[in-house]
């Protein structure tokens, strides 16, 4: 235990680091920088969180079976939408701060004024409460379930699991959509895009794939999942690299339609986020969540050969922070250029995921042992 | 190694994908042995009725030729109706096919083998009828040539940032990556054709559509490669196609049309509406050519949850545009959503939802995905209920222009309904064809999976 | 008998022999092993050797060629050689162009992967190969499994190879043979199919030019100019003038009309152009020159244009010194009346622009005929 002590001392550090850091963001920058970033790894926690536990149901719906000997990392990885609960409840403050919609000047707005019956703190603060509701509820069945058979090896867990499966993808499906538009796209509320929520679902499950393969790899480098092999890595570089391809045509679809469309009610979100400073952003954007990736994990074996698939996998959690930055800080009127507050919520927010994740790392065994199906999936052969 | 099913709960059990017992030998009797033989009644009977429906869409064709369009119900503000409607639903049809044969190789789903060529034929037919629309509508179809960039003596070339262009080469593009895809996974079942054919006509047909197929272990390599490859582009294509469909409607600023999710959305309708399309065809063909054991309860089930699955996806996607439409707070927006499901055409709006909503959800029944009556029923709905989906997107969002005095009500004229008659005749004659003529089951793919197919060791141990 | 042995084949019940006996052949290079299978056999390409398939690479690179070729077509069309707006998008919008890019990137990828497979690689369509006209061969596509001991340079020692594979366990041996050499093509095949090709030419060459004389007068073809609408000047029972057109309502004025009294050159020689000769008016001048009359006088004003030669006139040479020298009115008044073939102007050039032109044809042809002081 003394090698944990030792390497739980970083985090513990970065949290303690990050904490100053974010006392000085709130006097020194402003609520409106503070409450931005706030939002941003709220939604960047939540995402990853989300994306993991979709891929655990994921597994459940369609009977997978390569998945089954990693399912327990992406377990606790979801856990992050847990921990990710009472940054919700805090982001609440923010609604006077960033969304202009609770502004007194909204009622001068026409198309502002005209969704009040939506967008209200109250009918906000309740959607943002079913939410929770409904993902500790999904994380309970699913993560908690699965954790019991560690001792039971009661196969009935999966019959369960697999008929609460389709009812969490459409949980998922509405909630995540839900978070997607209170939380990002009624920062600019005119701003309307029906697409807007399959496009967060497209990075939030690349996130989470992201964020399994670097704990998966992480454990593997240590030892405790070495039973894992390419067969089952291939798998996750096989979704990375088919939702790299799909996130990149949601949003270019949305990009494109807008474009042309060319209406002033929408196309002022895009002249925001690619005009100026912001221009470059976007285009790197492009580069690290499709064009790099997509080039580079052609080849079958940079699906599954540990060092590429890691590669990547840091390269899509990057990219999903940056397309998560484009999308906020753009509407909180933060330029786009980090300093200092930017990295100490970095510290103090990375910090608590790796202490939350590394807790979760002791946690029950770290393969499903109860799965009926573990024997066979191990021997799973492409 | 595997988990030991005696074991398990009756829920978890491996489900075999085919029934009794199967080897390749009399895989192939089965199979290829339809393809000799006089046919029965019944499949001149299905010809017949098929080939009249044909021909009464063909001499409407003619006559629309001879004529002009005039003679179909379009108006001013609805310049687009049936033409389009039935262009998008038969593209979309075709959509199913390549998911079948592209999507599920890539993920593996074992029920995909047995249906896979037939729905594969399915889209080289769909995208073979979506392609007669767009080329009658455009009025002069003898210069439809014009559509391509070719250099000319007019010094002029085709607009590319129309996507109505963006279709040309989308649906060119797929109709040849189809064809080539079902070819090329063809190619070894003819090769055994050509042995089992007698006739001389015959063998020397299969011996040409062969092209000297031998089966040599150096060829096989280099064609399961090939096979891979094209499954995995072909997952692309199939996403663009459906897409570039949608943009002909979304890059416009008609209110109704100029949704984001529309690309997602065709390509989701796409897929259940030829889901229900290879189901209808799947049971007629499992019934009436006695495949129960190829194609089991196991495959219809599979195929009916994904019928389901999209479904839900039809679901999200009409809640998120009506939710937008008054989200947006935009005027027009607004009206044209009201008029899908209040105005004059509301009954079409009403009817979509039902049929493509409402009714699928049958399917989470589990006895009912196995039943006939339940899945023709869905099936039949969903083919009615995305036919009308294209006709409340098309015509509806059309005939309340932005300026009120050109708002027209539209109503097709007989020789409409005709030419959509003959695309289904058309559909099935071909069907009907390729059922007599060529093995509707990919033998190799089927045989390579059979137990004991492969070694189970590689070699050594004899030493 | 002058065969050769081409292979000796051994016929194996289920993969599994196929693979075990492969194993054991493979070390003695009796000759060049190949399989002959229903289906593909896993792990059998380990055993025979083979390298792995360049397909992948070449169908990237296809794929490349593909995007780059329909994007550089897309900007060069739009944006170079046929530069026009529509819809509000400027010539070269890449957006635009990305749905085309992907379709014939698959496009090229697909055709590269098929077609290279097909043709490149297993070297297909081939109807000698001898094992097709084997007796092996209705079982290698139904059930069975064949391995071929196949003659390398230095020949096949037949008796070893059916040894070897009765040793390995085959059910069945057959040696196939090289077919007979059937010698080149004979000269009454070659002068036949020349003979045949060239009718083909020449009943093809027919057919299409009856095609494309016939087929655009043929209903409903030329339906298009058969449209029920009266033609200007046309003659109609309808009015009891008998004319189609109809004369203005007596005592109509013409607004903003300006009369314009002169009948010849000569007399309109006298105009003086009454605008300043500023950037302004050039830009003006350009622009209506450029839109009405490049088209035949060329953009240097030199008779030398693009469209001429189809049309047949020769429109006039303004470089020319008979042209320079003539008054500006002179010019003025072709504008306006026309002339030999060129038609009058004055309804499509108000008389701000015929001005503008005059004085643009004017720096035209000062900056083609510079004098020595113009440069000082």
């Amino acid at each position: 235990m003394s090698a944990t002590g030792a390497s739980a001392r970083v985090p513990a550090l970065m949290t303690a680091a990050g904490a100053v850091g974010l006392g000085a963001t709130w006097f020194a920058a402003g609520a409106a920088r503070f409450w931005a970033n706030w939002l941003l790894w709220f939604l960047f926690l939540l995402t990853i969180g989300l994306g993991a536990l979709f891929l655990v149901a994921l597994e459940h719906l369609a009977d997978v079976r390569w998945s089954v000997p990693i399912r327990r990392t992406a377990e606790r990885v979801s856990g992050l939408v847990v921990l990710t609960a009472p940054v919700a409840l805090i982001a609440l403050l923010a609604l006077p701060v960033l969304f202009p919609w609770t502004w007194p000047e909204a009622a001068a707005r026409p198309a502002v004024a005209g969704k009040a019956a939506w967008l209200n703190v109250p009918f906000f603060t309740i959607r943002v409460l079913v939410c929770l509701a409904l993902w500790l509820l999904s994380y309970r069945i699913l993560v908690g379930g699965s954790l019991r058979q560690d001792r039971t090896r009661d196969p009935r867990f999966n019959i369960r699991a697999r008929r609460f499966a389709p009812a969490f993808m459409a949980i998922f499906a509405l909630t995540l959509t839900l978070a997607a538009f209170d939380w990002m796209s009624s920062m600019e509320p005119e701003w309307y895009s029906d697409i807007f929520g399959v496009y967060v679902f497209a990075g939030s499950f690349l996130a989470g794939l992201a964020a399994v393969s670097l704990a998966v790899l992480y454990l593997r480098d240590r030892g405790r999942l070495s039973r894992v092999r390419f067969d089952n890595l291939y798998g996750l570089g096989g979704w990375l690299f088919a939702f790299a391809v799909f996130w990149a045509y949601i949003a270019f679809a949305q990009y494109l339609l807008q474009w042309y469309g060319n209406l002033p009610e929408e196309v002022f979100w895009y002249k925001e986020r690619i005009e100026g400073d912001w221009l470059g952003l976007a285009l790197v954007i492009g580069v690290l969540h499709f064009l790099i990736p997509f080039l580079v994990m052609i080849p079958r074996d940079a699906k599954g050969k540990p060092g590429s698939l890691g590669r990547a996998a840091v390269l899509f959690l990057v990219a999903h922070f940056l397309d998560l930055y484009w999308l906020i800080l753009p509407a909180a009127g933060t330029g786009p250029l980090p300093s200092w507050p930017e990295a100490s919520f970095a510290l103090f927010f990375g910090g608590i995921a790796l202490l939350w994740l590394r807790r979760a790392m002791t946690i029950g065994e770290d393969m499903p042992v109860g799965d009926p199906f573990l024997a066979e999936s191990l021997e799973y052969r492409l | 190694m595997k988990a030991d099913a005696a074991a398990l709960p009756e829920r978890l059990r491996p489900r075999a994908v085919f029934q009794g017992v199967m080897t390749p030998g009399s895989l192939d009797d089965q199979v290829l042995g339809h393809t000799a033989g006089t046919p029965s009644p019944l499949w001149y009977a299905g010809l017949a009725i098929s080939l009249s429906a044909f021909a009464v869409g063909a001499s409407l064709i003619l006559y629309t030729f001879y004529t002009g369009i005039g003679v179909w119900g379009n108006n001013r503000p609805v310049f687009w109706a049936f033409d389009i409607i039935n262009f998008v639903f038969w593209v979309g049809i075709g959509h199913a096919g390549t998911l079948i044969s592209a999507i599920l190789l890539l993920l593996r789903a074992p029920w995909r083998n047995a249906i896979a060529r037939f729905a594969e034929a399915m889209t080289i037919f769909a995208v073979m009828c979506a392609g007669i629309f767009p080329l009658i509508h455009v009025g002069r179809p003898w210069v439809a040539f014009w559509l391509f960039p070719y250099p000319n003596q007019r010094a002029i070339w085709p607009n590319f940032r129309s996507p109505l262009l963006w279709d040309v080469f989308a649906v060119s593009t797929y109709f040849s990556v189809s064809l080539l895809f079902w070819y090329l996974g063809l190619m070894p079942d003819i090769a055994s054709l050509r042995e089992r054919a007698t006739g001389k006509v015959r063998k020397a047909l299969y011996t040409v559509f062969s092209v000297g197929w031998r089966g040599a272990s150096s060829h096989w390599r280099h064609y399961e490669k090939a096979y891979l490859l094209l499954a995995g582009l072909a997952t692309g294509l199939v996403l663009s196609v459906h897409s570039v469909v949608s943009f002909d409607f979304a890059v416009s600023i008609v209110p109704g049309w100029h949704m984001t999710i529309f690309p997602p959305y065709f390509v989701a309708g796409a897929i259940f509406a030829g889901f229900a399309m290879v189901v209808i065809v799947l049971v007629v063909v499992r019934e009436t050519m006695r495949l129960e054991n190829l194609i089991t309860d196991y495959h219809l089930d599979a195929m009916n949850k994904v019928i389901l699955g999209m479904s839900c996806l039809m679901g999200y996607a009409y809640i998120m545009e009506g939710f937008t439409a008054w989200y947006s707070q935009n005027a027009y927006l607004h009206h044209i959503f009201v008029q899908y499901v209040w105005g004059s055409y509301g009954w079409a709006g009403w009817l979509t939802i039902a049929c493509n909503v409402a009714i699928p959800q049958l399917l989470w029944v589990p006895r009912f995905r196995r039943s006939y009556p339940a899945m023709l029923l869905v099936a039949l709905g969903v083919t009615v209920g995305m036919w009308f989906e294209r006709f409340v997107i098309i015509v509806v969002s059309l005939h309340h222009d932005y300026l009120p005095s050109s708002w027209h009500l539209y109503k097709p004229t007989p020789v409409d309904l005709g030419i959509l008659v003959g695309s289904f005749g058309l559909f099935f004659t071909l069907v009907l064809l390729f059922a007599r003529v060529l093995p509707v089951i990919a033998t190799s793919e089927v045989k390579a999976t059979l137990p004991g197919a492969q070694p189970s060791h590689r070699g050594g141990g004899h030493e | 008998m002058s065969e050769r042995a081409f292979a000796v084949l051994g016929l194996f019940d289920s993969a599994q022999a196929l693979v075990d006996a492969a194993v054991r052949l493979a070390p003695r290079r009796l000759g060049r092993l190949e399989a002959y299978t229903p289906y593909p056999v896993h792990g059998i390409d380990d055993v025979l050797g083979a390298r792995r398939s360049p397909l992948a690479g070449m169908t990237l690179v296809a794929g490349a060629l593909g995007a780059v070729t329909a994007m550089v077509f897309e900007w060069w069309t739009s944006a170079v050689d046929y530069p026009v707006v529509t819809g509000g998008k400027a010539p070269f919008s890449w957006q635009a162009f990305v749905p085309i890019m992907f379709e014939v990137t698959v496009l090229f990828a697909t055709f590269t992967a098929g077609l290279g497979m097909l043709h490149l690689l297993a070297r297909l369509p081939f109807f000698g190969h001898p094992i097709l006209s084997s007796k092996a061969m209705a079982s290698i596509t139904r059930d069975r499994f064949a391995l071929a001991v196949e003659a390398e340079a230095g020949g096949l020692d037949v008796e070893a190879a059916k040894a070897a594979l009765a040793g390995a366990g085959a059910r069945e041996i057959e040696v196939l043979t090289v077919p007979a050499e059937r010698g080149p093509f004979p000269l009454r095949f070659l002068s036949r199919s020349a003979l045949g090709i060239a009718a083909a030419c020449v009943a093809a060459g027919y057919a299409t030019y009856w095609g494309v004389k016939l087929i655009p007068v043929l209903p409903p073809m030329v339906h298009m100019l058969e449209q029920p609408r009266l033609d200007a000047q046309e003659a109609n029972a309808f009015f009891p003038d008998g004319h189609g057109m109809r004369p203005p309502v007596p005592g109509t004025v013409d607004r903003e009309h300006v009369p314009y009294p002169f009948r010849t050159q000569e007399e309109a020689a006298a105009l003086v152009n009454p605008l300043p000769r500023t950037a302004e008016v050039l830009r003006l001048g350009r622009k209506a020159y450029e839109n009405h009359c490049a088209v035949c006088h060329g953009a240097l004003v030199n008779g030398v244009p693009t469209l001429t030669p189809a049309y047949g006139a020769k429109p006039a040479n303004l470089q020319s010194r008979a042209i320079r020298e003539v008054a500006d009115g002179q010019i003025y008044h072709v504008i306006v009346r026309g002339k030999n073939a060129m038609p009058s102007y004055a309804a499509d050039l108000t008389e701000e622009e015929r001005w503008a032109i005059v004085h643009y044809v004017r720096v035209l042809e000062r900056a083609q005929n510079a004098k020595d002081e113009d440069l000082r």
